[in-house]
């Protein structure tokens, strides 16, 4: 806050000074209370960005695991004895399909409702889910 | 570097994800997470790591993997998502 020259002593404020202060802090406070009561959006924590990378982390691996692409680089590597440079090719297609499912999910939020969006991702979500016990059963028949 | 393995291997993976559940899992949570960047990160890292896994699995042993609990858990995951994203929002109620 600016002192005026008029005024002899800056380390006194203002009453209005004081006053605009103490409202400030009482704002503040005020926020921090209903930042702290008000339950985060989606996947109620703390943190949403590490709550998804873990989340989207662990579903997606628990998929993977010897699913049809594991097992392509599995034989691969068999077949070549060349672990990384089958891991690179494999390791990049897979980051470039990963960035294409993402973005085309950003895309299509781009153009519908939010409620649309989330009605037909729980949906597709619930058919992974449908597919991946389709998966199980054919395996252990 | 053996240009060759490396593309048959990008060109066979890319084209056997190309639509399959991984990435329709990355377009429904990228989608509809307000961290679309966290679902990248998360889901390019559970590949990575499946295909790393799949490249020790080729160079070393056998299966030893419990592939049948592990997608029942994928299933029971993507399953609890989904249903969260269905379900109706208290501040509509």
């Amino acid at each position: 806050m600016p002192n005026s020259p008029l005024n002899p002593a800056p380390d006194l404020p203002k009453i209005e000074e004081v006053a605009d202060s103490e409202a400030a802090i009482a704002r503040a406070n005020r926020e921090v209370a209903a930042n702290d009561a008000k339950p985060s959006s989606k996947f109620s924590a703390k943190s949403p960005f590490f709550r998804v990378l873990v989340s989207t982390f662990l579903t997606i691996l628990l998929a993977e695991m010897g699913d049809k692409t594991q097992f392509t680089t599995l034989l691969m590597t068999a077949e070549s004895h060349q672990p990384l440079v089958v891991f690179l090719g494999a390791g990049s297609a897979l980051v470039a399909t990963s960035l294409l499912g993402v973005s085309l999910g950003r895309w299509l939020a781009a153009r519908v409702s939010e409620e649309a969006i989330e009605t037909a991702a729980g949906i597709a979500l619930l058919a992974i889910a449908m597919l991946l016990i389709g998966d199980m059963l054919d395996v252990s028949l | 570097m053996d240009w060759d393995l490396f593309s048959v291997s990008f060109v066979a993976v890319f084209l056997s994800e190309l639509g399959d559940k991984s990435q329709l899992a990355a377009i429904a949570l990228g989608g509809s997470s307000k961290s679309p960047r966290a679902v990248f990160f998360g889901s390019s890292g559970a590949l990575l790591l499946a295909s790393l896994v799949g490249v020790l699995l080729g160079e070393g042993a056998a299966q030893v993997l419990p592939t049948h609990l592990l997608k029942g858990l994928a299933a029971l995951g993507f399953a609890a998502i989904g249903l969260r994203l269905l379900w109706p929002r208290e501040d509509e109620e």
